[in-house]
């Protein structure tokens, strides 16, 4: 091997860059145009009207933030392994109503609040973990495309939280709303469960295996299968862990409305989705970071909270939805523009 | 390329006569790796024809054949890609079973595959250890991982890459071609096989790719090399496998073979200048 000698890495005995390189490439990401995004929108609130930063609205926020985000974080993981999940949304509404029931029942066995909190979380957890389970099937098994089996399960859910609930809200909980609003400073305990849940999910994502091969997985499939990855095996996966989290964003839902309602949720996977393209996540899969989903979500959020305190009419606020999805969208194809001309 | 000193025990193989195909004898024991009557067929195509094929340790075999012939169909069997349809592999003389690509790389075969599978999204310390990742406390340990593929690239003199947190979408041709080589022999692989590596390269590249195929070669690493290219073959190949058709026709040592017989066999599937009574039956 005689010829060109130049060394591989820009110096010899240098430690590895990757650390600051990934610094700077943060810099002049996407994330941190995002950032500057959410910073101006809240500015803009804080403008218009002066409370919008007062501890009250920003625990809102974190409330709300909390009931949007574990969806996102589904659907990114299913979005970078390739693939996506429709149903995450009808699945809020289905895992509410039956855990409604499972709840009810215990009370009414004098089961205690807390124990039948415990076991309706399991029971809203277990049912998106069933729903994910389906769509696995169909995925891996079926060979459907999963905009197709999820679209199938999204209508399953649907009719099911109608089925079951006859139409209204089941096992009407007041207390378990009183709950869910105890916490400290603006933090919900609540809401420090799902941040947690949360920061799992991310670390997972970007540090681990598994997250390495969710991205491999989306990326090329045949590759990842040439690699030795079992891909069926962690699609699978992959969407039974996102049913699980609809399912537990489920039960979130139970203590928003106090009782399971089949009108939770619904629709709500295209807010999950618009989050992770504002988040600069690509739907062709294997490409995305976590702190994008972060930002979309908090971006909707901000904006939604913000629309109603300044007393503009929510129907705008599917309007400027649109035009942040728009912006990322641009931000997303120019930046791809970019690294296809280097 | 030369049959060197500690090749000997292998060389009854390699420098005698060629063998016959088809003759359904047991997997011989000098081999690394023999196929007995694989068979592969996709639907009504049949793609692999009762192929038998001995891999010695230690030496380069060049599978050739015209486009179509089945070699990539052949090397996808042996990676487990897919399962044959029918046929028996033996790994140093153990019959095997290799349903998947882990099974494979268990056994010790690192492959190289025509469209490389590489995830372009992923950078090149990402690619280098794909389904073999390093873990501290069950998180990726990406200083490791990012020094090893520097050494590795450094090692096999591939210089050009620039970064290896470069995502290999960017990378050019031949670059992708040096990682996948590159990823294959970081496996401390018993066989490493190569669909065309020298397809996309330039004289330099192609050059290097050689010299590493005659350096796994001396360090008892078998490899199995497919290429179109006569030059590449004749210059690193101590045997030679000839593919027509989905059937293997002729295999045998390098010496028993020039230029103008392995054209003939490769465009008409036999021979009269090769020596003893291979073009056979089939
Ligand atoms: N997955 C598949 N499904 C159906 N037919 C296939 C499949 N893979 C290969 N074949 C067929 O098998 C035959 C052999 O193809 P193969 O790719 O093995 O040829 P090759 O010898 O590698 O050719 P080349 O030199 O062009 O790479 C072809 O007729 C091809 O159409
Ligand atoms: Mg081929």
């Amino acid at each position: 091997m005689s010829t060109v000698e130049t060394p591989v890495a820009p110096s010899d005995d240098a430690p590895p860059l990757s650390q600051l390189r990934r610094l700077a490439a943060f810099a002049t990401s996407q994330q941190a145009i995002l950032f500057l995004v959410l910073v101006a929108v809240m500015c803009f609130f804080d403008f218009q009207n002066a409370r919008f930063f007062g501890t009250s609205e920003f625990g809102n926020l974190i409330v709300d933030f909390s009931t949007a985000i574990l969806i996102a974080v589904a659907e990114m993981y299913v979005i970078t392994s390739g693939g996506i999940d429709l149903s995450v949304g009808s699945t809020i509404a289905f895992s509410g109503v039956i855990g409604a029931y499972a709840m009810q029942f215990l009370e009414n066995h004098h089961f205690g609040e807390f124990g039948s909190l415990l076991v309706g979380t399991i029971a809203c957890a277990g049912v998106g973990a069933l729903v994910g389970l389906i769509n696995a099937l169909l995925i891996t098994k079926a060979r459907l495309v999963p905009f197709v089996a999820t679209l199938v399960t999204l209508s399953m859910g649907e009719g099911l939280a109608l089925v079951f609930s006859k139409g209204g809200t089941v096992g009407y909980d007041p207390g378990a709303a009183v709950w869910s609003a105890t916490g400290f400073w603006v933090f919900t305990w609540l809401s420090v469960i799902v941040l947690v849940i949360t920061a799992i999910s991310g670390i997972v994502l970007h540090f681990t295996r598994y997250g390495r091969y969710n991205f491999a997985i989306g990326s090329n499939p045949f590759a990842a299968r040439a690699a030795g990855i079992n891909v069926n095996l962690h699609v699978a996966s992959v969407y039974v862990l996102s049913g699980v989290l609809a399912g537990l964003n489920g039960m979130i839902w139970y203590f928003q409305s106090s009782g399971g309602a089949p009108q939770n949720g619904i629709g709500l996977e295209l807010e999950a989705i618009a989050a992770v393209v504002i988040g600069g996540v690509s739907l062709t899969g294997g490409v995305g970071r976590f702190s994008g989903i972060i930002l979309g979500v908090a971006i909707l959020t901000v904006v939604h909270d913000g629309l109603t305190f300044i007393n503009v009419a929510t129907t705008w606020n599917e309007v400027v939805v649109a035009a942040f999805i728009a912006l990322a969208a641009v931000l997303q194809s120019l930046g791809s523009g970019a690294r296809k001309r280097t | 390329m030369d049959t060197t000193p500690e090749n000997s025990s292998l060389t009854s193989s390699a420098t005698g006569q060629s063998e016959p195909v088809g003759s359904g004898v047991e997997s011989s024991a000098s081999s690394l790796l023999s196929l007995r009557d694989i068979t592969k067929s996709f639907g009504a195509v049949q793609a692999l024809r009762h192929v038998d094929l001995d891999i010695p340790a230690g030496q380069v075999t060049a599978l050739i054949g015209d486009n179509g012939a089945g070699k990539s169909t052949l090397i996808k069997t042996i990676s487990g890609i897919w399962a044959p349809t029918s046929g028996t592999m033996y790994w140093q003389g153990q019959g095997v079973q290799v349903h998947t690509p882990r099974d494979a790389s268990h056994l010790g075969i690192a492959t190289v595959y025509q469209d490389l599978a590489l995830c372009d999204n992923l950078d090149v310390v990402q690619n280098m250890y794909l389904g073999r990742e390093s873990t501290r406390a069950g998180l990726l340990d990406e200083i490791t991982m990012e020094l090893a593929t520097t050494q590795t690239l450094k090692d096999l003199a591939v210089t050009s890459v620039k970064s290896v947190r470069q995502v290999v979408g960017s990378l050019s041709g031949g670059q992708r071609q040096a990682v996948a080589v590159a990823r294959a022999v970081m496996r401390e692989s018993k066989l490493v096989i190569l669909d065309e590596p020298t397809a996309a390269l330039g004289v330099t590249q192609t050059a290097q790719v050689l010299e590493l195929i005659r350096t796994l070669s001396s360090k008892g690493i078998a490899v199995l090399l497919i290429s179109h290219n006569l030059n590449d073959v004749f210059s690193v190949a101590d045997r030679i496998a000839v593919m027509y058709l989905g059937t293997l026709v002729h295999h045998g040592p390098i010496a028993n073979y020039d230029r103008n017989s392995a054209v003939e066999m490769i465009t008409t599937g036999k021979s009269d200048r090769v020596p003893s009574s291979l073009a056979s039956s089939n």
